[in-house]
């Protein structure tokens, strides 16, 4: 269960080194309430569709598996999206259509395929956990250095009334940040530094070996 | 027959896990439902209160949407103090859907931008409760005729860094002063 946090936060994270649901990372990782929002919304429908998948893997004959995980895929996503658009309209606002479209959300699809209709319901939640996890720690990272450097604040959407405390006067933000080539020039500095302590660890850990 | 029976395992298995699926969505929209067009009509009300300030109901006169120099009038309200047009001009990242009180003279009473999807930091500051987005829109407040921003020889500031975002709200404004002295016009 260890392996599998750890596979989910670092070495096999979704973001970082499956490079998966790059689209919807790039286009709302701007405040810290989406990237939140969006991680929440993604480890639920992750669970859910790894957990539905998982029970139902027997059943579903290979050749139509990727249409029935689609569907079952695309019914989370849009109870989800209709629940947000009931109980969190402002969150829906702020993340609009990226919402149904976490449908071809490769993240998704991929835990589908590559774990839950191979191991048993129990592995596949914890695997729809974790990689949720993942997903929504190395989101709001990104969110928080874009919003940082991009606009000066820290919290957009959620601190001091939705704007966020100015800890760098607006003006001297760099915009470039908020747009998404921003977005590709902090997550591939995320990437090198996620490497960088996987690296260290395994460093750390063959020495302990010894 | 073999065969036969492989197809309709295929089928029917993928027939009911979209039964069961479509089933449970239709729950959750049971449940749903009567919030989000709660929440899309309070949402619609507020823009009105927000650029024009009547006495009594705004009444719809118009929801056929329909586009006049690329800006698309999506519905008109008429109140006791002038009517409201909700426009969606094209702005930068998509649609801005956005609200303009017009009186009956014709003079812009409010703007109010309900959604859009433009740039964080940037073109999203024309509807931001921020003072640089507040003085972008008051800027519209008592004008009349057709506008344009200064860079195209007009009178209205264009938000820094964001033209396109200026010049689709200030199209949009110009729709629905141009919508409402038709509607005057035709009464």
């Amino acid at each position: 269960m260890k392996k599998q946090f750890m596979e989910g936060l670092l070495t096999k994270n979704p973001v970082l080194v499956q490079l998966l649901g790059l689209c919807s990372t790039m286009a709302i990782s701007t405040s810290l309430f989406n990237g939140i929002g969006m991680g929440v919304s993604v480890t639920i429908i992750l669970i859910c569709s790894n957990v539905l998948i998982s029970a139902l893997r027997k059943v579903i004959p290979s050749n139509i598996r990727i249409a029935a995980y689609i569907v079952i895929i695309a019914g989370f996503v849009t109870m989800v999206d209709l629940l947000i658009q009931a109980f969190l309209p402002d969150l829906a606002e702020s993340l609009g259509v990226f919402i149904p479209l976490i449908v071809v959300n490769c993240i998704v699809l991929g835990r589908a395929e590559a774990f839950a209709s191979k191991n048993g319901v129990g592995a596949s939640a914890l695997d729809g956990l974790f990689q949720g996890i993942g997903y929504t720690v190395a989101l709001v990272i990104i969110c928080i250095v874009r919003e940082l450097l991009g606009n000066g604040t820290f919290g957009g959407g959620l601190l001091n009334g939705g704007e966020g405390i100015q800890i760098i006067p607006a003006d001297f933000g760099a915009k470039i940040l908020t747009m998404p080539f921003g977005g590709f020039l902090v997550l591939g500095l995320l990437i090198a530094a996620s490497q960088w302590l996987v690296k260290r660890m395994e460093k750390k850990e063959k020495e302990g070996n010894k | 027959m073999s065969n036969l029976k492989h197809i309709l395992r295929l089928s029917i298995t993928l027939l009911l896990i979209t039964a069961f699926i479509a089933a449970a969505l239709a729950g959750v929209n049971a449940i749903t439902e009567d919030r989000i067009a709660t929440i899309q009509a309070d949402k619609t009300q507020d823009a009105i209160s927000d650029v024009l300030t009547f006495k009594g109901e705004a009444v719809l006169l118009e929801n056929t949407p329909e586009k006049v120099n690329g800006v698309t009038i999506t519905a008109v309200y008429e109140t006791s103090a002038g009517y409201a047009v909700q426009v969606e001009p094209a702005g930068f990242g998509g649609g801005i859907n956005m609200m303009v009180g017009v009186d009956f003279e014709g003079k812009v009473t409010g703007i109010s931008i309900i959604s859009h999807a433009e740039t964080a930091g940037l073109g999203a500051v024309a509807a931001a409760d921020t003072g640089a987005g507040e003085a972008f829109r008051g800027q519209f407040v008592g004008q009349s005729g057709q506008l344009s921003v200064t860079k195209d020889g007009g009178t209205i500031d264009a938000i820094s860094s964001s033209t396109i975002t200026s010049r689709a709200v200030t199209e949009g404004v110009n729709a629905a002063i141009a919508c409402a002295s038709r509607l005057k016009g035709g009464q």
